[in-house]
């Protein structure tokens, strides 16, 4: 699933281990999130959302696979 | 100073856990084969310590699902599909094999299926991690 995460992380100036640590996952996960390949749950797209200030809609992109 | 990240404590647990397991299964084991091949046990005692080696492993199995519990989702999910693959492999392998006997082949342990599953456990976990890479 598309999304913005990686702009958005660049924009605080965030590591992705960084990321990682504020939602509680692995650096793995915030890879795979980056790149597209994992769609998360419902509670860590929110989880996304409330750390970047975003809503999930503007976060992802609901029309991509 | 320690990593916090609750993914990496459940896999610094996990890894220390499962460190403890498999050496309380070569304590319990290296014994049990002695007793067991010089018949210095018998009766109810003998299958007693002839089992014993699994307890260990009991507690291998709940380790890993106290780490499937504490981890983050990613890594469940790949814990789970990885184990669905071993799954197959290992099922695919057993029903084939089942067939061939039935065609001449000799009659094998059934201890070559944990470790046809362990392994192909391996193997799939390589293979769908690549999926999310």
């Amino acid at each position: 699933m598309k999304n913005r995460i990686k702009v958005l992380r660049a924009e605080h100036d965030w590591s992705q281990a960084e990321v990682a640590d504020k939602l509680g996952v692995a650096r793995q996960t915030v890879v795979a999130l980056e790149a597209g390949k994992y769609a998360p749950s419902l509670p860590l797209a929110f989880k996304i959302g409330k750390l970047f200030g975003k809503t999930v809609e503007e976060i992802f992109d609901a029309d991509s696979d | 100073m320690a990593d916090t990240n609750p993914t990496a404590v459940a896999k610094r647990r996990y890894i220390i856990a499962l460190c403890g397991c498999m050496a309380a299964y070569a304590v319990i084991l290296i014994p049990a084969i002695w007793l067991l091949s010089h018949d210095v046990v018998a009766g109810p005692l003998r299958y007693a310590v002839a089992l014993a080696p699994a307890v260990p492993i009991v507690f291998v199995w709940l380790t890993i699902l106290r780490y499937w519990a504490t981890t983050d989702e990613l890594e469940r999910r790949v814990m789970l599909e990885s184990l669905g693959v071993a799954g197959a492999i290992t099922a695919l392998l057993a029903a084939t094999y089942g067939f061939l006997e039935g065609a001449g082949l000799p009659h094998l342990s059934a201890w070559w299926t944990w470790t046809v599953f362990m392994a192909s456990w391996l193997v799939g976990r390589l293979i769908v991690q690549r999926f999310y890479e």
